[in-house]
């Protein structure tokens, strides 16, 4: 890679637009969730009482480590080295089924504990929340499979390689918001 | 214009011009019954002059997104346009059923139509821009249907780009959106959350689409930028407006009996909802920065250009104003939900409409583009129009303002018709500027009967200078 | 040289994004629509509020009045009209019209049986009784 695309963004401009839109929606979010709890102290403290921090915390070294083997696969086809790319994804994406199995547990329990939309203001901040986490997450393994599956078969380069990037750009972003909701709605109380 | 086919456009964009005058006059009717309650009553009820002017609205729009689509599909696929006689009968019967239905509004009471058009059987009637019989939602559906054979049929006998697979693909999501329309279920909020999937699919998910294309059309043929850049920014677009605009439905669902979570969710996906619009003006101006040549139409360059600055401001921003829950919470059925209707209706699908009539007639009658003195008279039309609706929307806003203050808030709110009476001097203004739209308009008709034309000398001339 | 972002991929943002949401509102839907006879008491859809109804649309009562909102801001909310008016009123009020008061807005006659005025009202009854999340503020509509 020449030194000054080491100084752009990688991947595209345009699916930059794209994650700064997810990020601007999450972020409105996750203010609107903070003003609502800062209006409802009690009654979100009680619910978070409800939540298993441990699967969260679970959830959230799981989601780091894939980050991390993104970070690898990315870092593996700009040496040309497409096998160990490949192999990188199809870590990221068996750590991304980990904390779909691991989510999904949590969402039966809760369902077993009778949570629904409607129930009150904060399950219905922490199933949407979540809940429209998790759809992002599914999205991003359905493009790390893509990608992964063109990588094997030989489509990236070291100078070719912005489905790579921009698949890893996304991956980062889910992981990212991932954070930041567990903090914001496991953690603090 | 390449192929003759093409010209079966003209009837569609006439009409569509006529009934758009129809929809002013009815328009200025149903305003001066704002300021005089009793002017032609009984013969023409307010319910009625109003669903004239909505349903004119929607029924020009159509012939103009028609024309549009049998004037773009055939030069984008590079071919003649599959069967044009069928095109041509379709016009004829889109006409004569929608004069019928307009005609059976202002001559029969409501009531008696539902009667005698089976409603009892299978109701639908009693819906805002839906208030159509069954018969004429069915005849919708057929010519909506035989609108799509043709076009796809000449898409897939021709050149597939992608402008000309994004439009006729969103006019197939423009049919199948209409078939809610025949669903109207018993439950009030049922039907009302099902009567949003017509009007929010259609003029806030499914048109834009239509819009990007057009816009996407007037702009490749005007500038001569590359095919590519334009697509690539139309699917960059359209992707904002759905991924905002289909969970930015539920700033519908705040108030009218939906789970509470709509207020939520409704608020923060309306909130990106201008983003494709700001994208819009962002694409368009570049696109013009970025020509290769001078098109002699500068009145089409005008309408492209003011298309998405007007429809950001009507759909955008006073859309948004209206869409966070404890704004609408005073907002919500108040003349301000008018003013946001009436610029966004107007900004986004009236002026594109217009600009591709503008671009599109010139070619369908035999010339480059018009003369200079026709483009002046165009020209003075948009500015008229675009002014007087500006200034409807803000007479509309003030009343609905003054509904939010005196009728909803405070320990001794005053009753609707107090408070209506309060509203008397922005049904005046509005009622003086519709009369200014009408004046508008008329320039911009009037422009149609300048002779003269401008030659490909005076383009060069322009072009050089 | 790096690839860059393509037409290809601008599409499968669309797509994907389209049916990414579409996904969700199914979701959502199906929630909502579970939730709603619970909300507007759908159990007491009774012939009379049903053919009230009925009444309501097939007159266009939405081409000047509001119902939770939505119609025409020409004439008063009818969602909550019975809470503000009451059915003796309301009867007896669209027995007169048109008012014929000078300048004043005009509602036409509509010439209803006294069965018919007891299953608009049944039906006004029921739209008073729906949880709109508290709307319209006050009484006035």
């Amino acid at each position: 890679m020449r030194a000054q695309d080491r100084e752009a963004l990688p991947g595209d401009l345009a699916i930059w637009i794209f994650i700064f839109a997810e990020l601007l929606v999450f972020g409105i979010l996750f203010a609107v969730y903070a003003f609502a709890r800062s209006a409802h102290v009690a009654l979100f403290n009680q619910g978070q009482a409800l939540l298993d921090r441990r699967l969260g915390l679970a959830n959230t070294l799981v989601l780091i480590t894939s980050s991390y083997a993104v970070a690898r696969a990315t870092e593996a086809i700009h040496r040309d080295r497409v096998q160990a790319c490949g192999r990188w994804l199809l870590a990221a994406l068996l750590l991304g089924s980990l904390f779909v199995g691991i989510k999904c547990h949590e969402f039966a329990r809760d369902a077993q504990a009778g949570m629904n939309l409607s129930h009150d203001l904060f399950q219905m901040f922490y199933l949407s929340l979540t809940g429209f986490h998790f759809l992002h997450v599914v999205m991003g393994m359905a493009i790390l499979a893509a990608v992964a599956a063109k990588t094997f078969a030989g489509g990236y380069r070291a100078h070719d390689c912005t489905g790579v990037e921009t698949a890893g750009a996304w991956w980062h972003m889910v992981d990212l918001v991932w954070i930041i909701l567990f903090i914001l709605v496991y953690v603090l109380r | 214009m390449n192929f003759r086919s093409q010209l079966v456009a003209k009837p569609y964009f006439v009409a569509a011009l006529a009934l758009f005058l129809g929809q002013i006059l009815f328009g200025l009717i149903a305003g001066f019954q704002y300021v005089d309650g009793t002017f032609l009553f009984p013969a023409i009820p307010f319910s009625v002059s109003r669903m004239v002017h909505t349903n004119l609205l929607i029924v020009w729009l159509l012939m103009a997104f028609m024309g549009a689509a049998y004037f773009i599909v055939p030069e984008e696929a590079q071919t003649e346009l599959y069967s044009p006689r069928l095109a041509l009968a379709t016009f004829w019967v889109f006409l004569v059923a929608g004069a019928l239905t307009i005609l059976a509004y202002l001559l029969v009471p409501y009531s008696d139509l539902a009667a005698a058009t089976g409603n009892a059987m299978l109701p639908t009637m009693g819906r805002g821009y839906l208030e159509q019989p069954l018969p004429t939602k069915v005849g919708i559906v057929l010519v909506a249907l035989s609108l799509l054979f043709n076009i796809s049929m000449t898409l897939f006998k021709g050149r597939r780009t992608s402008l000309n697979v994004i439009l006729v693909g969103a006019l197939w999501g423009l049919a199948l959106l209409f078939l809610p329309a025949f669903y109207f279920p018993e439950d009030t909020v049922k039907a009302s959350y099902g009567w949003w999937w017509v009007v929010h699919g259609w003029v806030e998910g499914d048109w834009e689409l239509i819009l990007s294309a057009l816009l996407g059309f007037i702009l490749i043929k005007m500038t001569g930028v590359d095919r590519e850049i334009v697509e690539k920014w139309m699917y960059v677009i359209i992707a904002m407006t759905l991924i905002s605009g289909i969970i930015g439905i539920g700033h519908h669902y705040y108030y009218i009996g939906a789970p509470e979570y709509w207020i939520w969710l409704g608020s923060v996906f309306s909130a990106i909802e201008p983003i494709p619009f700001i994208m819009l003006i962002v694409f368009s101006i570049r696109m013009l920065l970025k020509r290769r040549r001078e098109n002699p139409n500068q009145a089409a360059m005008l309408w492209a250009l003011g298309t998405p600055i007007v429809a950001f401001l009507g759909a955008g921003l006073w859309g948004a104003m209206i869409t966070l829950a404890p704004v609408q919470y005073y907002a919500h059925g108040s003349n301000f939900t008018a003013a946001h209707g009436h610029l966004a209706f107007f900004g986004a699908y009236a002026m594109v409409s217009l600009a591709i009539i503008s671009y599109a007639m010139p070619l369908l009658r035999g010339r480059v583009a018009n003369g200079i003195a026709a483009q002046r008279w165009e020209m003075s039309g948009f500015w008229i129009m675009v002014i007087s609706m500006l200034a409807i929307a803000l007479a509309l806003s003030g009343a609905g303002i003054v509904t939010a203050f005196s009728q909803r808030m405070g320990d001794h709110p005053l009753s609707f018709m107090d408070t209506q009476a309060q509203e008397q001097v922005f049904f005046w203004l509005r009622e003086l500027a519709g009369v200014g739209f009408l004046a508008g308009l008329l320039a911009y008709l009037v422009s149609f009967f300048v002779p003269g034309e401008a030659g490909y000398d005076a383009a060069v001339k322009r072009a050089l200078s | 040289m790096q690839q860059v972002f393509t037409k290809a991929m601008a599409r499968n943002i669309f797509l994907g994004g389209a049916v990414f949401f579409l996904a969700i509102y199914v979701a959502l839907s199906v929630d909502t629509w579970r939730q709603i006879p619970v909300r507007d008491h759908a159990s007491e859809l009774s012939a009379a509020v049903r053919h009230g109804k009925y009444l309501v649309d097939s007159n266009n009562c939405i081409g000047c009045h509001t119902v939770n909102g939505e119609g025409a801001y020409y004439a008063p909310e009818l969602g909550n009209v019975y809470t503000r008016r009451g059915p003796d009123f309301i009867k007896q009020w669209i027995k007169i019209q048109p008012t014929g008061v000078p300048g004043r807005r005009q509602m036409p006659h509509f010439d209803f049986s006294d069965a018919e005025l007891n299953d608009l009202v049944a039906y006004l009854q029921w739209l008073s009784h729906i949880d709109t999340n508290h709307w319209p503020p006050n009484a006035e509509g």
